[in-house]
Formats: C-alpha cells, structure tokens, sequence
C-alpha cells in the first residue's frame, strides 16, 4: 500500500506545472518547511518528483494525505475535468417542515460515507472545505472484490444548503447512481435529478447556477446612474455603414443578454429531432422519419462570441431565443422535437449539418 | 367807457396773446396725444418683446438640455445659468434616490414589472445588495434574481408573493439582513480575534451555525473552550441557543466563567462578545 501511495503522490506532482509545484505543496502542508527547502526545484519535473516522493516515503505518507493533495490540485486546476451540474429536490411534506435546518458539516460527512460505504465497501472518500462554503468531495472507486483505484476518482463540490451539486466522472459512469444517492441522503434532500448543463469551467456553471454573474439590474442605485459614460467619438475618418441597422441589431442583443458579462461557456448543443421538410418531389429525403442531426456551438466564450455577432456584422437579425435562453434556463444540452420546432423554424431548416 | 375805446388794441393784442394761448394749449394737446400714442406703441412693442425673449429662452433651455445630453458635465459653469439650474435639479435627485438607498428596499419600474433591490446593512455598516426583477402583467412572478441560492426565496415566494406583496419583501428583507448580519459576524471574529481561536471556525452556506474552539485564560493556564452557536430563527442574526462546553480536567470557576460567555454570546454580536471578554479577562 505504501509504495502505491508515494507512486501516486509522485505522479500527482508531475502534473503540476514547474512554478506552481512550491505553492502547491506549501498550501499542502504536509512536508515541513526544512524539508521543502532541501528540494531544488529549478531541476526537471522528474526529479523534483523524486524528491518530493523520497521525502513523503520518510514522513509515511498515507493515503489520506495524497487525497489531499490531489484534491488541492484539481482545486486549483478544474477546469481539467468536465463538470455536469444536478439539482436535488424535496418532497413537499419536507418543505412544510417550519424547523430550520442546521447544516453540519461532520453529520454531512458521516452520513455520505456510511451511505456510499453500504453500496459499495471499497472506496476512498476524502473532503475538504473551502472559504467559501464549498465542500470538495473525492471518491476513488474500487469494486467489490478489488481495491479503490486511485487514478480513477470521481469529484462533487457541493455548497451547504443550496440544491445544487456539481459532479465531474471519470471513468466508472455506472458509479454514479451510487454517488448521488449517498449525496441526497447526506444532504437531506429527496431527489436529484441532471440538469443539461455542462462544461470545463467550474466557475462559470456556479455562477450561472447561483445568480453570481453582473447581471445589469435596472435600480435607482446611485452609482449606476454614472455607467452611462458618453462613448467618445472614434476616429473621424472612419465612415460607418448601415449605422441605424447595425445599432438596431445591439439594440436587440442588448435586449437579449441584458448588457452584462455573462459567464464562460464553451459550447451549447442542440439536438435535432425534427421532421425534414422537403420538396416531395426528392423522393429520397421525403421520409416520414425524423431527420436526426446534432447543432454544436463552441467557443472558448460561447456568449461573448455570440454578442459580437452583431458587431461584426456577421449576423443581421436577432439571435434566437434557443441562443439567448440559456442562462436563463439554465442549460447548454437542449433536444429539439417536433413540438419545438415551430419556434426554432428558421433554425431546423437553415442550419448546416454537423 | 373810454375804457374800451382806449384798450381796442389792447383787447387785439389780447385776444391775440388768447388766441396764442390756445395755440400753444393745441399744440401742446397734440404733443401730448402723441407722446400718449408714442408710449402705447412703446409698450406694445415692449410686451412684444418680452414675448419673444421668453420664446427664445425657452428654445435655448431645450437646446441646452439636448446640449447636455450629448455632451455630458458642463464644461464652463458660469456661462449659462439654465445649466446650472439643470446640474442643481439633478444633484437634488441624486441625493433623493441615496436616501431611499438608505431605506433597505428600492424599486423601479420596469417595461415589464418592477425591479426591487434589498440593501443589507448591520449595526452600521453596508453590506451587499440583492435584485429582484419582477413580472406584473398577469400574476405576480419573480423573472431574475441575484439572490444566493441557500436563501429560501422559493418558499417564501410560494407563501407571500402573490397574496401579500408587502410581507414578502419584508420576510425577504429580513431574513437577507440577518444572513449578512451573521456572516458579518463571523468576518469580524476571524479578522480581529485570529489569535485567540484555535483551529479553523467552522461554519455553513446560511451562517446558522458555528461551531469553534477559542483560548480562556485563568491563573495564567489557558484553557479551551468549545462553542456551538445555532441560529434558529432565520430572520435573526443572534444565536438561539448557544453551548459553552469546556474540558472535564478544567477548573470548577470555569464552569462560572462559561455560563457568562454563553449568556454574552445570546446577548450580543459575536466580535463585540469577544471584545468585551478579552478586556475584562
């Protein structure tokens, strides 16, 4: 066990970029500060790690520690997993309760581990708490007859007292089921079922989630009233075009994303499910069959890209409501079916094959 | 009557300086009429164009207006006195929307609704604020919000929004209030008393309840204590119960000192329950 243990602290550590390798393990904690400073670490990666895994093997690392550190490093990097938001739900007969709630976050601990434990013996389950109320969850699956898999961890952040968790798998999709129940019975909550949105970037799905992105609220609040700064003229030898049109187009997108900085998405999907309509004289694609295609935005930011759409002139009317309904709703997974499609008209028939 | 026979030229001359009288009281009558009609038509014009000054004031003030639309803050305060006046109505309006501000609870309507905006504060200090974008048009319904998501805004929503309006902004506001107000606490304690708190406070999304370990110092042996604040009621932000517990090896008049700390703890903020058990030791 042990040999795995530092074999898996020194490939945790490889990960990491060369800079970062000192503050990651400061904010550790595990080796002491003497011991940090007989590492050099203006050497290479591989012998940083062996150095790091030679002095982890003389402190007997477990592999509680090494959970932590892993931990510590998907904190710092999530947006290297891909991350699906769920919302859990109470029954009604629970919501009537007048009693207030008082999270723990030992019960919490308890409750997810003995819950998990049941369904399956052997797992590795390791938290951390952060400043901001979030608490970071690492499972490592094993199965009933072999040993937790380190390399093969599954990740849920979850808030106190919110619906929403936020849960990134590796490999063993077929774990799942057991992770949420565990989850829903450690939180108090009924169900929970996945909501269609998904992506790298952990922060923008919490603030899409949580209401946290600047959304331009209309208030009498003082200092907003300065915001409306005159832009300057730019410069007097550049004509604009097609003025009042290209304004009337920011008009609407301004209408649509309400002017604000919106979150960091990388892509919405849409799935098609939708009838083809043709000449019936294409006898081929004259089908009584829904024509199945699948619509697929990305972006490094799916939003700002979209708004300066209409700056450059590269879309000339508004954007579709499928578009700018996702913060909204919110989901970035939609399936279109022929019910749906007379709102998406234009969007079914004009769309380019993927 | 030589008299008359004598004075016949007098009497001429007379008549003369009469009829000479008479003419001059004429002419003088004419000048007059004509100063007369010379000041009517005076003041005639004068109305005409104090008429007309006013007409131009009143384009020149709209042009201003415009003026300052477009170009933003006045640049030369004594040149115009309408923009000074403008400047003067919108630093009066300024100061009356600080002062709703200052209430908690603003709102605007919108083309839809109305927005409202809770604003928090504690014992006097601003903390946040949060938005509501509200639809009126059919049946009351909340369309956007800023508010944190372990807020119970969906139940008092079910219970309040559509019948009573009033009271939902009111439950709302207090229960936002008392989240700042305790999370306010919490702040204050680990900035100011870092050093007496032993571990990391721990606590949960709402700030109900906070759970700690903190040094008390007796016949110079420290001790520590270990307490459990739970804050019942949502709409407040001080404990409704409070557990002071301390270890089994510790001194009788310690049991004394953490009945008083517990009450304290009931009585007052957090950071300032701290304050005033650090002074007196």
């Amino acid at each position: 066990m042990d040999e795995t243990v530092i074999e898996y602290i020194r490939r945790t550590v490889l990960k990491i970029p060369r800079k970062e390798i000192k503050i990651m393990l400061q904010k550790w904690g595990f080796l002491s500060r003497s011991q940090l400073q007989t590492i050099n670490f203006q050497q290479t990666k591989e012998n940083i790690s062996r150095r790091v895994a030679l002095l982890c093997q003389e402190n007997s690392a477990d592999i509680k520690e090494a959970a932590a550190l892993d931990i510590i490093y998907n904190h710092v990097y999530p947006n290297k997993r891909l991350w699906s938001v769920y919302q859990m739900n109470k029954t009604i007969y629970q919501m009537k309760e007048k009693e207030t709630e008082f999270f723990d976050i030992r019960d919490f601990k308890t409750k997810f581990k003995r819950k998990l434990h049941s369904a399956l013996e052997n797992v590795t389950i390791n938290f951390r708490e952060y400043d901001d109320s979030a608490i970071w969850i690492r499972i490592a699956w094993g199965t009933p007859y072999r040993k937790p898999n380190q390399y093969k961890t599954s990740y849920v952040v979850y808030h106190s007292q919110t619906p929403y968790a936020f849960v990134s798998v590796s490999m063993f999709r077929s774990n799942v089921p057991l992770l949420l129940e565990a989850l829903v019975a450690a939180s108090n909550y009924n169900h929970i079922c996945a909501m269609e949105l998904r992506s790298h970037s952990l922060n923008s799905l919490k603030e899409i989630v949580f209401n946290r992105y600047s959304q331009n609220f209309q208030t009498y609040y003082p200092e907003a009233l300065q915001e409306h700064s005159v832009e300057p003229e730019s410069e007097p030898q550049i004509v604009h075009e097609n003025r009042k049109t290209k304004e009337k187009i920011q008009g609407m997108n301004q209408q649509a994303f309400w002017d604000c900085s919106l979150p960091k998405l990388e892509y919405a999907q849409y799935k098609l499910e939708t009838m083809f309509e043709s000449d019936p004289k294409m006898g081929v694609l004259h089908r009584k069959q829904p024509f199945r295609c699948l619509v697929k935005f990305s972006s490094p930011d799916l939003f700002e890209s979209l708004k300066s759409l209409a700056a450059t002139s590269m879309a000339e009317t508004s954007l579709s409501p499928l578009l700018t309904c996702i913060p909204q709703k919110p989901m970035n997974n939609f399936r279109i079916t022929e019910e749906t499609s007379l709102i998406s008209g234009r969007l079914s028939t004009s769309l380019c094959l993927n | 009557m030589e008299e008359g026979k004598v004075y016949a030229s007098d009497v001429f001359a007379h008549l003369e300086m009469l009829e000479m009288r008479d003419h001059e009281a004429a002419l003088k009558e004419e000048e007059e009429l004509l100063q007369e009609e010379k000041l009517a038509r005076l003041k005639a014009r004068v109305k005409e164009l104090r008429l007309q000054r006013d007409e131009l004031r009143a384009k020149l003030d709209l042009q201003e207006k415009r003026q300052l639309e477009k170009e933003g803050p006045a640049s030369d305060p004594a040149q115009f006195s309408p923009r000074a006046v403008l400047q003067w109505k919108i630093k009066s309006l300024q100061a009356m929307l600080q002062v709703f501000y200052l209430t908690g609870i603003g709102a605007k309507l919108t083309r839809r609704g109305v927005c409202f905006c809770i604003s928090t504060a504690y014992e006097g200090t601003y903390l946040g604020s949060y938005y509501l974008d509200l639809l009126t048009k059919s049946e009351v319904k909340i369309y956007r919000h800023s508010v944190p998501a372990f807020i119970p805004l969906k139940q008092i929503a079910e219970q309040y929004l559509q019948t009573d309006i009033r009271r939902f902004l009111s439950v709302l506001s207090d229960q936002l209030n008392a989240y700042a107000g305790r999370r306010y606490q919490a702040d204050q304690l680990q900035e100011h008393f870092s050093d007496q708190i032993k571990g990391t406070l721990q606590r949960n999304s709402l700030y109900n309840l906070l759970v700690f370990n903190y040094n008390v110092s007796s016949k110079s042996k420290t001790f520590p204590f270990n307490v459990r604040l739970l804050y019942g009621d949502l709409c407040c932000s001080l404990p409704t119960e409070v557990i002071v517990s301390c270890r089994l090896d510790a001194p009788a008049s310690l049991t004394e000192t953490a009945a008083a700390h517990s009450d304290l703890f009931r009585r007052m903020p957090l950071h300032k329950a701290f304050r005033s058990f650090s002074s007196t030791g």
